[in-house]
């Protein structure tokens, strides 16, 4: 067993896990090369059928060869997709002008919120990793967030031995995280090996590429002449340069994300 | 084997003892360190006014960069010429034992840092008898900080001789012990000019000497039933393999039930026809007869399934904030079963850092004591004791549904044994008072049978005596049956309507030429 069926037999781990434990789930899929290889392992985990719904939550500021990308693959693989948007916040004028904290929690996390509440979900698989931030990095694979969002991150319970906790409060959502343990260049490697098809955005056009996917204004592409998926990964062999360099929510002040994330961010 | 696999390494040991700039050196040196996070790094501590710190790449919360403390476990990643690593930071903090433990029980090795100058101290030694808990077996020690005390021999030789000591009561053998100063860089990635009387590798080539812990493929087939699908006019139990490997056709039992089939197939999604599956792999298995089983039946060989435990003895580490209790319920998780479970004995409460027995027959175990206890089961749940198989013989405890402990199986204990005759246990429970050893079979009718444990015979062995008071006859001779068959001394004495028994293991004893004719049995 190699080191990509290890994280592969891990994740669909705890797929079936969720699975087992919570009614509600749904799975939040970003259009991005994490959550799409999550899709992918969901697949697996169930022999080939996706047992919970998609939540795609749209910021308005997407790019549009994203949402081209989402109903494509939403309609070759029979996923049953929710998506989500906070028209209120819209309606408003909400955009990162207005300030990118009060953007990115307006228009991702209550966005979220609202779709939570609405369909009663209680228990939201998110593709997150460990090695994209310090703040993910303290993640556990089952984390709670109470009735108002928030996660408790300075008294998280302990989870050893796969054992998680997996019983909570009635108010009480919990984000499964089953690739807290990859890294970026293990989720292009499993996209290499699996051939999963991945947005366009990501491969080099003109010298550029999107390395990460966002909304359109607080996102920008790095310099990169990697046309292919075995480019990409050889391009991250040698790479200094974080994943995250592009988002500016990550940048625009210290701690940010971790603020963000603590009221509910994913 | 795959040299390229991956190794997961913890780094614990006391608090300020340099783990989180151990990390940042790690990184540094292995070229791992991507220059907007050292940027990113240099720009928040300059805020702040501090000089560049490398625990800043861990501690990435802000009361953890404020406090200058490790809070939560956390992960990142380097690689070295021969491999990739992640590398997991431990809290040293008593109060975040948990964190520390979540960290540790998903390592493959680990590193126990302990500080040149301030020596071995609680945390240190609270962190390796953890590790032995949890059955962590590749370690390499770091003594750090030998800048601070230029760099001398004997310093580190003393240090190595009391770690090495310590390490040996809670048995774990370290593969190396590297004296090293993180701050400086000295045997981290290279030989440190600073220590010549030094010849043992670096802290990198130690590390790149372990291997990732290894599937349980070469132990028996231990199958969890995880869940069960009815899909597709099929009913899948699916789960993971934790031990072993299963074929279509192998004939196979479930525990606890006992029930029995055969294996029709092995599912995985996109593979017709897989042939097997192996310690590792997450798959669906289909049986030739409809059983309906659920959750937490595991499967093995027909022949080899593990107990059906109706109770256990383990070694368990206590996190809760209220103490755990005697006599109280809690809900045991292993593997996928779990059950609602009576915390009956607690032969002994144990200081987590010194080894000391605080208490024997205790009622209660405090937060990070930890204990020798006995759990009765509420209903019966596969076990297998951790020595046998790790994978089946670990556990959580939980109290109002959240992890509040942890620990390993030593010894189960199952309906199984004898069907019409009593069962009498001889445990490590009725043996820990030194004079309180005693048994009373005197109301005991009916025949009785011996269910006889290996820490039974090992307190014997160290000394100890147990009093056995009898009934009948009958008695007697199940009795100097069961000291035949396990070299025990044995002494009998008539007394009243019955009698009394001591018994105790039999040493070698010179007997006189002359006197050829022992005691009758």
């Amino acid at each position: 067993m190699d080191h990509l069926d290890a994280l592969e037999n891990q994740s669909i781990y705890i797929f079936r896990e969720a699975f087992r434990k919570f009614k509600d789930l749904a799975m939040l899929w970003s259009i991005g090369k994490d959550s799409t290889t999550l899709l992918w392992l969901a697949r697996k985990a169930f022999f080939g059928r996706v047992p919970f719904p998609l939540v795609h939550i749209d910021t308005n500021f997407k790019h549009p060869r994203m949402i081209a990308y989402r109903d494509r693959m939403a309609r070759e693989w029979g996923v049953d997709l929710i998506v989500g948007r906070n028209e209120e916040a819209l309606c408003a004028g909400m955009e990162p002008a207005k300030g990118r904290f009060q953007c990115c929690n307006a228009l991702k996390t209550q966005g979220l919120q609202q779709i939570l509440e609405k369909h009663g979900f209680k228990g939201v698989f998110l593709g997150i990793r460990r090695d994209e931030e310090g703040s993910r990095a303290k993640e556990r694979v089952f984390s709670p967030r109470d009735k108002n969002f928030e996660w408790k991150y300075k008294d998280q319970p302990p989870e050893l031995w796969d054992q998680f906790n997996t019983s909570f409060g009635p108010e009480t959502h919990v984000r499964i995280h089953p690739l807290l343990s990859w890294t970026e260049l293990d989720v292009w490697e499993y996209i290499r090996r699996e051939q999963v098809p991945v947005c366009d955005l990501y491969f080099a056009r003109d010298g550029k590429r999107y390395r990460s996917l966002g909304c359109v204004p607080c996102n920008s592409p790095i310099e990169s002449k990697a046309g292919s998926i075995a480019e990409i990964v050889e391009e991250l062999k040698v790479t200094k340069t974080p994943e995250r360099a592009g988002r500016a929510q990550d940048h625009e002040a210290a701690y940010m994300m971790q603020k963000l994330r603590s009221l509910g961010y994913m | 084997m795959d040299v390229n696999d991956t190794l997961r390494i913890v780094i614990v040991g006391h608090v300020d003892h340099g783990k989180s700039t151990l990390i940042g050196r790690l990184f540094y040196d292995t070229g791992s360190l991507p220059e907007e996070r050292y940027r990113e790094i240099e720009k928040t501590c300059r805020e702040q006014g501090r000089e560049f710190e490398f625990a800043y790449l861990m501690d990435a919360l802000e009361e953890e960069r404020e406090h200058n403390i490790t809070i939560d476990t956390a992960q990142t990643f380097f690689r070295t010429a021969k491999r990739p690593y992640v590398i997991i930071d431990a809290p040293g903090h008593k109060e975040f034992l948990k964190n520390m433990i979540t960290g540790a029980a998903a390592a493959d090795a680990a590193i126990l840092l302990v500080d040149g100058a301030e020596g071995v101290q609680e945390q240190t030694r609270r962190h390796a008898y953890i590790l032995s808990l949890l059955g962590l077996p590749q370690v390499t020690v770091a003594v750090n900080k030998l800048d601070l005390v230029g760099y001398r021999r004997e310093r580190f030789r003393e240090i190595e001789e009391e770690i090495r000591r310590f390490l040996g009561s809670v048995g774990i053998v370290p593969s190396y012990i590297v004296p090293l100063s993180a701050r400086e860089g000295d045997n981290i990635a290279t030989k440190s000019s600073r220590m010549p009387w030094y010849d043992g590798p670096t802290l990198l080539s130690a590390l790149d000497s372990f291997s990732p812990a290894r599937e349980a493929t070469g132990l028996p087939l231990r199958f969890p039933v995880q869940d069960v699908y009815v899909w597709g006019g099929k009913r899948i139990y699916a789960g993971r393999v934790e031990s072993g490997t299963v074929r279509p056709g192998d004939r196979v039992a479930f525990s606890p039930t006992g029930k029995f089939s055969l294996v029709s197939t092995v599912e995985k999604w996109n593979r017709p026809d897989c042939p097997q599956a192996s310690a590792g792999e997450c798959v669906g298995i289909t049986l030739e007869d409809e059983l309906f089983l659920e959750r937490g039946e595991v499967m093995g060989a027909r022949e080899n399934v593990p107990a059906a435990a109706r109770e256990v003895s383990a070694s368990i580490f206590w996190l809760g904030n209220a103490p755990l209790r005697l006599n109280q319920r809690y809900v045991l998780k292993l593997a996928t079963s779990e059950s609602e479970v009576t915390l009956s004995a607690i032969p002994e409460r144990i200081n987590s850092s010194t080894l000391e027995i605080i208490e024997r027959h205790a009622d209660r175990v405090e937060n990070l004591e930890v204990a020798n206890v006995t759990f009765t089961l509420h209903r019966p749940m596969a076990v297998d004791t951790f020595e046998e198989n790790q994978r089946l013989g670990r556990f959580v405890v939980a109290e109002d549904a959240f992890v509040a402990g942890g620990g390993i199986v030593r010894e189960v204990w199952s309906d199984t044994v004898g069907a019409q005759a009593r069962v009498i246990r001889l445990d490590v429970r009725l043996m820990t008072e030194p004079d309180g050893n005693f048994v009373d079979l005197s109301r005991e009718a009916g025949p009785i049978e011996f269910d006889l444990s290996p820490g039974f015979l090992d307190r014997l062995e160290g000394g100890e005596k147990v009093a056995i008071r009898l009934r009948t006859a009958d008695q007697l001779e199940t009795l100097a049956r069961l000291a035949f068959g396990h070299r025990m001394g044995f002494e009998f004495r008539r007394e009243g309507e019955g009698g009394k028994v001591v018994l105790f293991r039999e040493r070698p004893v010179r007997l006189p030429a002359a006197e050829e004719t022992g005691p009758v049995i």
